[in-house]
């Protein structure tokens, strides 16, 4: 039995390199085929054909397409990413200055909003029918409509302009504060767009957790609970959440990944330093080894958050566990 | 009742009169004239390039007073809402930018001159300016920008007629089908549907919908034309791949008009060259090369004279608008210098600025994108400049006022020519300033200016490769004096060196690899609490927070500040 | 079917429909064309600002008078051409109530006057003697009264032609004009098709990849699963955002290439779920039997399967639209759609692009941002009754 499982992830595991393998190899020609390189932008008349076939050479742009993967597939193993072709600076430090912001912003929102959602959810479906699950559900929608740059422009026009109590712009002030009051300073810039990315993200989940636990309400087990008379407190979070977990857990794992997405729009709108604008101009600009070291890493956190919810589900589901024994 | 109204009557038409015999000749206002030679600064102790990148940001900052100079500015709506208040000043400037609709002529039918003169005629350009721009850009009929010191009005313009343009292509022996398309001469088919390359809306919003105004206006004269939208870089690659009919395209020239030989040169008609649409006329060749190789200033103006005349009888472009630059200012300092040449965001403005109350405060300047990188061997952008042109000098500045060249660096400046057997060589001699140190305390000399032009030459940097690459030698005959040999003769070589900015030897010296060097992260040598990022200009580097701000102090040792 | 015809968002969604096909036919001339000045308000906002007017002056009337009660208008134009008798030298004059006179054009010593003059020319304010900022209309009319346009000597005579003089007026249709002055409504009507086009065909398309991979998948097992899983994951481990950027830069970014790849990337939870009930159902004692008795593998899966996911299919369905709706308004919001086709999301990124959100143009931002909100909530509702149907226990108010 423990062979088997053992098994299973060992070939999970595998599966999961090679999807990364597959990734990469998409990743490099996908960039190549976009017609244009990142030299062909540059077009100013002071800048001669000449001169630009000197740039080409500096970013190893005449080299032949296998000599390119090469020094591709050995700048992703080694983690040294390279030099960006924009900025001529090493992709690492471009992205290192990026990073803290992304992860703070869509971090906190992500667990705020899984949090606030998952709450309202269960709420919901403990009091059937009430006011309470009527407005979770209206709410949850309303939430999920409404595209994401659309309230967070009206938001930075309120709190912004019109009632001026939160900044407009980037995650410090000019010039910044120091010692503890820069923490505040940091915290009162990022709460409009945690707060918007909340707003807009509660709603699914709300929706999700109360279909769930709705689901497991009808269980039998839970009958069986209330007909023990244990307390309702007890059934709903110890018993029916508890149960309702795994599906969660998962389906929050499965969420990471794609958050970055609303990234680039709320970083837009707010003029954050984050990786997903970053993504946006490399791609533009053809910035092959900036953009190919932040897909590069993206595929890694999903790969991984993959095999854990994967991981997850195993443990509920002993089918899944054993894999395709069952052939 | 009948005397005063003559009166206002003749008054009016004395000034209408002006307007409508001589349209180019457009006075923005009164020039903020500030004496050049008195300004003592810069006054502003810290100076702050805040990152603002989405335009409605930009535009509350401003008016709450985050912001304080706000540059560039394109939406009618903002300009219209910044006037509008008193406590922000608006200046507007025209501009280098020229946007154009280019042919391929390589291929039929864009070789037949006479379409090429209908379509000209076809363009309602302003109208676009109107509707688009809500007026606040110029609608232009020549090569050159009015602005442009060499700019020649007496060219054959090419206004909007849609009967003339008709009549034209009726005169060449062009027919209309049943369905209102065009028939070439001595041909029964209808021309077939033809593209117009044109970039995203991403990339400029109005771009693709002028483009589609000017694909209607063609097709009212039977031609038919598709727009077809590419990302930008996609775009280029068409282009220097030769791979289209028709594409509008946009260029922000400098004040020297030698693009035009790159833009118009049958030796520029290569992949990738700037000569994209592929004229080829010899004529026209030969007045290129004069005004490229020109030996001085009065043959650089006859032959841009002659080539902009030629250019309007060949109609290679349509050439569409220019855009004015606008930038706004805060009222709440004085001292800006600003005229129909210069917006008033500029150097000078910075030197001698103070806040009005006396009570001195940092000066908030938008930025609209992060620098791309602070290492001025590499830096390329517009917003890097923006940032490094306080810092670094050059030989020779520009007027605010007349786009003429002044000193900075160097005090005079003379040109020499010297025949060897059949080559002839250029001598630039450039006397310096002798009060002039580096940031970090360093006295500038003749071995800065050498240190720096040889380096740019011996690295290939690709940025300043077109700049230096003629030049054969550098001497320094004594420590302010300094003597720069070129290749054949330009009258342009001047600015080529004269504007290259000039970095400090002692530090030039210890760059190892200048792709990777980060002046702004090594430690000064001479001064410890400096970076090695310091030019002999007026601001000194402090602090860059990526996505936030550039912090800059003022170089208290600057050479106009004694 | 009757609890669907019950709710209000289906009924919603019809007439969304019906606008969408009916509604832009009402109007005679294209979205495109400007038909009042940018940014004007809604006819039943602040009903005292000016109205449009149009003048012409024509033979037999060399001038026009007429009453202004408003405040200063957002333009003029005057254009066209007036042939005279003789060889004169001809101007056009406004004459304000206060008896001042401004020259509006004049010609020199010609048989005709031609006029092309717009408020917002450079060359008009200057000749005003205004600065590039200034608003000339507040020059032109400064107060309210009796205003006269007229040609100047008086005698002058108009042979043919005429000369059109249009005051924009401030206002405009059920939901004003855009930058461009386009009618917003007009437009609005025009992003309903779009909207719903993409968000259908995305998501049928979406569905129909997900249903038939995880089929396959989770009926088949083996390798055929693996591969087919593993394509998933490398799917699941792309950006979608950026790679929708770089595969529009490749196709193009017209709307069915739009369809196509939203779709191509949001058909890999449709394909787990359905993979994870199959492989649930193919373990079940009925497909067991099924089996034993002998039934072809493409039998089992069309005849049984199926139809025991469609329910949460349908769900799916009508779930999985909204979002494809607003990741059509997100693309577009970033530039990343054509231009040329009307949608929802392009108005606002319009909206955003042209400064509507400082100008406080909340006509041109609140009908496409309600408009596809509206839209994705009705679809969520139908999706949640379809799966309240599909799944009793999830009907509201049923328990206690």
């Amino acid at each position: 039995m423990i062979k088997l499982i053992k098994n299973y992830w060992f070939r999970r595991i595998v599966g999961s390199l090679v999807v990364l393998l597959v990734v990469l190899i998409l990743n490099f020609f996908l960039f190549r085929i976009m017609p244009g390189d990142p030299v062909s932008t540059i077009i100013d008349p002071h800048f001669s054909p000449q001169a630009k076939q000197h740039l080409r050479a500096q970013f190893g742009l005449d080299l032949p397409l296998y000599q390119q993967f090469y020094l591709y597939v050995k700048s992703l193993v080694t983690f040294n990413f390279g030099q960006s072709f924009l900025s001529q600076k090493p992709v690492w430090e471009e992205l290192r200055t990026r990073i803290p912001n992304t992860v703070f912003l869509l971090g906190t929102a992500f667990m705020l909003s899984a949090l606030l959602g998952i709450w309202l959810g269960v709420k919901a479906a403990q009091k059937r029918g009430s006011a309470l699950e009527k407005v979770v559900l209206l709410a949850g929608s309303i939430s999920f409509s409404f595209p994401s740059f659309f309230v967070q422009l009206v938001l930075l026009m309120i709190f912004g302009w019109a009632i001026p109590i939160f900044p407009i712009r980037g995650s410090l002030s000019v010039p910044p504060p120091s010692g503890m009051a820069a923490l505040w300073d940091f915290l009162w810039h990022m709460t409009l767009p945690i707060f918007s990315l909340v707003l807009l993200g509660f709603g699914s989940w709300a929706i999700y957790v109360r279909n769930l636990m709705i689901k497991t309400f009808s269980e039998d087990y839970i009958l069986l609970a209330r007909a023990k008379g244990l307390p309702e407190n007890k059934i709903l979070w110890g018993h029916a959440f508890r149960a309702s977990l795994p599906p969660i857990v998962t389906m929050f794992l499965l969420a990471l990944p794609g958050i970055l997405s609303g990234a680039v729009i709320t970083e837009t709108v707010f003029s954050l330093h984050g990786v997903g604008k970053f993504l946006l101009d490399s791609i533009l600009g053809h910035d092959y080894p900036a953009a190919g070291a932040a897909f590069y890493l993206l595929a890694i956190i999903t790969i991984i958050c993959n095999l854990t919810a994967d991981f997850a589900y195993g443990l509920v589901d002993p089918r899944i566990r054993l894999g395709r024994k069952m052939e | 009742m009948r005397e005063p109204f003559r009166k206002i009557c003749l008054f009016a038409i004395a000034i209408f009169a002006c307007l409508f015999c001589f349209p180019n000749i457009q006075s923005f206002g009164a020039n903020n004239v500030v004496n050049l030679e008195n300004i003592k600064g810069p006054k502003i102790k810290d100076l702050y390039m805040v990152i603002y990148r989405d335009p409605d940001s930009q535009i509350l900052a401003l008016e709450t007073g985050k912001l304080d100079v706000l540059g560039d500015i394109i939406r009618p709506v903002d300009i219209k809402r910044l006037s509008s208040r008193d406590d922000i000043l608006m200046t507007l400037s025209e501009g280098f930018h020229i946007f154009f609709l280019g042919f391929n002529l390589r291929e039929y039918p864009w070789n037949d001159l006479a379409l090429r003169k209908a379509l000209s005629h076809a363009v309602p350009r302003k109208k676009f300016v109107r509707d688009l721009f809500a007026g606040y850009c110029l609608p232009i009929y020549t090569y050159l920008p009015p602005v442009s010191p060499y700019y020649e009005p007496d060219v054959t313009h090419y206004e909007y007629d849609p009967e003339k343009a008709k009549k034209i292509l009726a005169k060449a022996g062009w027919k209309w089908s049943q369905g209102g398309l065009l028939i070439p001469p001595g041909s029964d088919k209808p021309l077939e549907k033809v593209s117009l390359l044109c970039p995203t809306a991403q990339a400029a919003p109005t771009t693709a919908e002028l483009a589609s105004r000017i694909a209607e206006s063609f097709s009212s004269l039977g031609l038919p034309v598709e727009l077809e939208m590419l990302d930008f870089s996609m775009m280029i690659k068409r282009l220097d791949k030769h791979d289209f009919d028709l594409f509008v395209m946009a260029w922000s020239l400098s004040r020297d008009p030698d693009n035009l030989f790159a833009f118009f040169h049958s030796s520029m008609d290569t992949e990738g060259g700037y000569n994209i649409q592929g004229l080829h006329d010899s004529e026209i060749d030969k007045v290129l090369e004069d005004l490229r190789w020109a030996p001085d200033k009065d043959s650089a103006v006859k032959a841009a004279k002659e080539a902009q005349e030629m250019l309007s009888d060949k109609a290679p472009w349509i050439p569409i608008y220019s855009r004015y630059m606008i930038s706004a200012i805060r009222k709440d300092w004085k001292g800006l210098t600003f005229s129909k040449k210069t917006t008033a965001d500029n150097i000078w403005s910075l030197l001698n600025m103070e806040p009005v109350n006396g009570k001195m405060r940092p000066l908030y300047w938008c930025l609209p994108e992060d620098p791309r990188t602070l290492n001025p061997l590499a830096a390329g952008s517009a917003y890097d400049w923006a940032v490094l042109g306080l810092i670094y000098e050059s030989l020779i500045g520009t007027d605010p006022y007349t786009l003429d060249d002044i000193p900075q660096l160097a005090l005079k400046w003379n040109i020499e020519t010297e025949t060897h057997g059949t080559k002839k060589l250029t001598k630039l001699v450039f006397h310096l300033r002798e009060d002039v140190t580096w940031q970090d305390g360093a006295l500038f000399t003749s071995e800065d200016v050498k240190e720096t032009i040889l380096f740019l030459k011996k690295h290939q940097l690709p940025r300043y490769f077109d700049q230096v690459n003629n030049v054969v030698s550098v001497e320094t005959p004594n420590e302010h004096e300094v003597v720069v040999t070129l290749e054949n003769t330009s009258y342009w070589y001047l600015h080529n060196i004269g504007g290259l900015p000039i970095f400090p030897a002692h530090i030039l010296k210890n760059v190892e690899n200048w792709k990777s060097w980060r002046p702004e992260r090594q430690e000064n040598p001479k001064d410890p609490k400096l970076t090695q990022l310091v030019g002999t200009g007026p601001f000194i580097f402090m602090e860059y927070k990526p996505g936030e701000y550039v912090h800059l102090k003022r170089y208290d040792g600057y050479w106009k500040n004694r | 079917m009757k609890r669907i015809l019950r709710r209000f968002s289906f009924w919603l969604l019809i007439g969304f429909i019906l606008a969408g096909i009916w509604g832009p036919k009402c109007f005679k001339s294209s979205a495109e064309t400007q038909v009042a000045s940018p940014f004007s308000m809604p006819l039943w906002v602040k009903k005292d600002t000016s109205p449009t007017m149009s003048f012409a002056l024509e033979p037999k009337r060399e001038h026009v008078q007429f009453e202004w009660n408003w405040e200063a208008p957002p333009n003029i134009t005057i254009w066209g051409t007036a042939k005279f008798e003789k060889e004169t030298s001809a101007s056009l004059i406004l004459e304000n109530p206060n008896g001042e006179t401004i020259l509006l054009a004049q010609n020199e010593g010609n048989t005709f006057l031609t006029v092309d003059v717009d408020g917002r020319d450079m060359s008009f304010k200057m000749g005003l003697g205004l600065s590039p900022f200034d608003d000339p209309m507040k020059e032109l009319f400064p107060t309210k009264g009796r205003y006269t346009i007229k040609l100047w000597p008086p005698d002058l005579k108009i042979k043919s032609g005429a000369i059109n003089i249009r005051i924009e007026g401030s206002r405009w249709g059920l939901l004003g004009t855009d930058q461009r002055g386009r009618d917003v409504f007009h437009l609005f009507l025009l992003g309903i098709r779009i909207s719903l086009l993409v968000g259908i065909s995305a998501t049928l398309l979406a569905t129909l990849l997900g249903v038939s991979v995880g089929l396959v998948a989770g009926y088949a097992g083996g390798l055929v699963d693996t591969v087919l899983m593993r394509i998933v994951d490398v799917l699941l481990a792309i950006p979608g955002l950026p790679i929708l950027m770089v595969l529009a830069g490749i196709w193009g970014k017209g709307l069915w290439q739009l369809v196509v790849i939203l779709s191509i990337f949001s058909w890999m939870g449709t394909a787990r779920t359905i993979r994870s009930l199959t492989l649930s159902l193919r373990e079940s004692t009925f497909v067991e039997g099924l089996r034993a008795l002998g039934a072809k593998p493409s039998y089992i899966m069309f005849r049984h399967l199926l139809p025991e996911s469609l329910p949460i299919l349908l769900a799916n369905i009508a779930l999985g639209v909204p979002s494809a709706i607003l990741a059509e308004a997100g693309l577009s919001f970033l530039g990343l759609s054509d231009p040329r086709i009307i949608s929802w999301g392009r108005m606002l990124n319009e909206a955003h692009g042209f400064g509507a959100f400082t100008t406080g143009a909340w006509w041109l931002i609140l009908p496409p941002g309600i408009g596809i909100s509206l839209i994705c909530l009705a679809f969520l509702d139908l999706g949640r009754t379809l799966e309240e149907m599909a799944d009793p226990r999830l009907k509201g108010g049923a328990n206690k």
